[in-house]
């Protein structure tokens, strides 16, 4: 009998609590519409999304602190990759910095084009290949015959890496018995560590920026067929309607672009164990050139 | 030779009609979906802020006092409950759990709320058992990467979704079981009542959900474990908590932060389930 009621007391308790709490709580209207009343830019929340690979991590986190700083309420969301596009394109996130072109995201690009805005690249430069450690003797996947097992340690199956890999595996007759093993970005990462600290073969799906070039010493293996392409960009892709939402936003997005260099150095500290965050402030803290070069034309 | 027995209809198109089917979908009911996406979504962030907005310190005592009271006076529960959450508090995950608690919370409500109602109605009609088993098994066993990108597009990203993904492989067990729980009702006692002249829903609420509560809260039990397991999935497409942490750690091959999120939600689990588990039996004799 007595069990029970306390039971029953527990559970209004934890109502009434919920409810008093909810008491104390401020309505919060929702934030997916930009509210387009006139250019005032009414609705100062702006939401970016990314993917979780160390580049966007850096570079999402950059661009936020830069729109924080200009007065903006910056929402970062990590997503699954097609997740990321998708969002974008149906604005239900206001843009991302981390589309990966022509080839590692070339058919989320495909897919989704019609429904986007491109703001072009914010960093040139970016490759992607195979990628093996400096003390293995072969430097171009043309030599290859049966290192590592015929095994190519891959990343997320879908991801455009993958497919080039596939396709060279295809491509050079060399590899005609090779396979591409797909596993995840962090589990690549870690399966290379493994590697280089047996100093064993292996050969990965790689792309640069990346800290694992500051990390190891590694080399892309040459590509005479060309089958990953040239070099890769990552672009800005913002959501339809943001310009007249937000200018001033979309301004700060259009006008964002760095280097290699400034990313890896975003990058490392991270690796090195600091806070995104923190790794992007210090960084926006110490770039003020960059950061003005971004902000142009903003009052 | 043989091939050509087989090979008389050319690829049937299911991928393009799926495509066209989910498009269509999200057209037509936009107008419901999207109210519902933002209305739950202020709603939710509002339940984990508030939530979130009360003092660690009291949770972790109410949960303690409650868990003492619910196992029948046990300190084991009490004090687990106190140091795992305390844990969780020290490795800096508080707002996270609180998140991740809001979404197996809400999602398991969700869940009890459609499940019971198609479970009696099972019960009820051997033509309604005929058709809605194979779509429950379909439901449980179809992956939920499946439905994450229509998920993303009826509902957005963020809890919502989360939660629409979390309802479709968490709602089948409270279903099954309040089917079978109340098939499994005696037949004599059912006849008893039925011969003082109890009504079909003086029957349902008098006689049969009383004897079948505990198989029907077995069920629940099962249904909020599940909820708790789409947590990691659910952070694919923006649902914050635990288990963003630990996709993100799987994607940045950090092995430590992994673990520690991942602890929190197997602390959580073994608290929420101790818990469904308590409330049915009176104070069980461990």
């Amino acid at each position: 009998m007595f069990k029970p009621n306390w039971k029953k007391f527990g559970i209004a308790a934890g109502l009434s609590l919920s409810l008093v709490a909810a008491g104390c709580g401020s309505d919060e209207g929702s934030s997916d519409e930009g509210s387009s009343e006139g250019n005032a830019e009414a609705s100062k929340e702006i939401e970016l999304s990314y993917v979780e690979w160390d580049t966007e991590v850096a570079s999402t986190n950059v661009i936020a602190t830069v729109l924080e700083e200009q007065g903006f309420d910056v929402t970062v969301t990590p997503l699954d990759n097609a997740v990321m596009w998708e969002s974008v394109a149906t604005a239900e996130t206001d843009g991302m910095v981390a589309a990966w072109l022509p080839g590692t995201h070339g058919e989320l690009y495909s897919e989704y084009k019609d429904q986007l805005v491109d703001l072009g690249p914010n960093l040139e430069g970016a490759a992607i290949g195979l990628v093996v450690p400096e003390y293995m003797d072969v430097n171009s996947i043309a030599d290859l015959d049966a290192q590592a097992e015929s095994t190519i340690t891959g990343i997320e199956p879908g991801a455009g890496v993958v497919a080039a890999a596939e396709s060279a595996v295809k491509e050079y007759e060399n590899l005609s018995d090779w396979e591409v093993q797909t596993s995840s970005s962090g589990a690549m990462a870690t399966a290379l560590g493994e590697a280089i600290e047996a100093e064993e073969e292996i050969v990965v799906t790689g792309w640069s920026p990346h800290w694992k070039f500051q990390k190891y010493d590694l080399k892309y293996l040459e590509d005479p067929k060309g089958v990953f392409g040239e070099a890769e960009q990552i672009k800005t892709m913002v959501r339809k309607g943001l310009e007249e939402d937000m200018p001033k936003a979309y301004k700060i997005l259009d006008q964002f672009h760095w280097e290699p260099a400034d990313i890896e150095s975003v990058m490392l500290a991270i690796q090195n164990g600091a806070d995104a965050e923190e790794a992007a402030a210090t960084w926006v803290e110490e770039n003020p050139d960059k950061v003005a070069e971004w902000t142009k034309g903003i009052k | 030779m043989l091939n050509n027995i087989i090979d008389f209809a050319p690829e049937i198109p299911i991928a393009d009609w799926t495509a066209e089917f989910t498009e269509k979908l999200t057209e037509t009911f936009s107008f419901i979906f999207t109210p519902i996406e933002e209305n739950f979504d202020v709603f939710m962030e509002f339940v984990s802020e508030s939530l979130y907005a009360i003092p660690p310190l009291i949770i972790m005592i109410i949960v303690a006092l409650l868990a003492f009271f619910i196992t029948g006076k046990k300190l084991g529960l009490a004090v687990f409950s106190l140091v795992g959450l305390w844990l969780i508090y020290n490795q800096g995950l508080w707002e996270h759990l609180m998140n991740t608690f809001t979404l197996v919370l809400i999602s398991s409500i969700l869940s009890v709320i459609i499940g019971v109602p198609f479970g009696i109605l099972m019960s009820k009609s051997k033509t309604a058992e005929a058709i809605i088993t194979p779509i429950l098994d379909f439901m449980q066993t179809m992956p939920a990467f499946v439905y994450l990108i229509p998920a993303v597009a009826f509902f957005g990203i963020g809890m919502v979704p989360g939660v629409f993904a979390s309802l479709i492989f968490a709602t089948p067990p409270t279903v099954r079981f309040t089917n079978l729980g109340i098939r499994q009702v005696s037949k004599e006692l059912v006849e008893a009542s039925e011969a003082f002249g109890s009504t079909g829903s003086q029957k349902l609420f008098k006689v049969e959900l009383p004897m079948a509560k505990a198989t029907i809260m077995a069920g629940i039990n099962q249904t909020v474990m599940l909820a708790l397991s789409m947590v990691v999935i659910a952070s694919m497409i923006g649902a914050p908590g635990l288990g963003r942490e630990v996709l993100s750690a799987l994607q940045r091959a950090q092995v430590g932060t992994g673990f520690v999120a991942g602890v929190g939600i197997v602390i959580l689990a073994i608290i929420i389930d101790r818990f469904t588990q308590n409330v049915n039996s009176k104070g069980k004799k461990a």
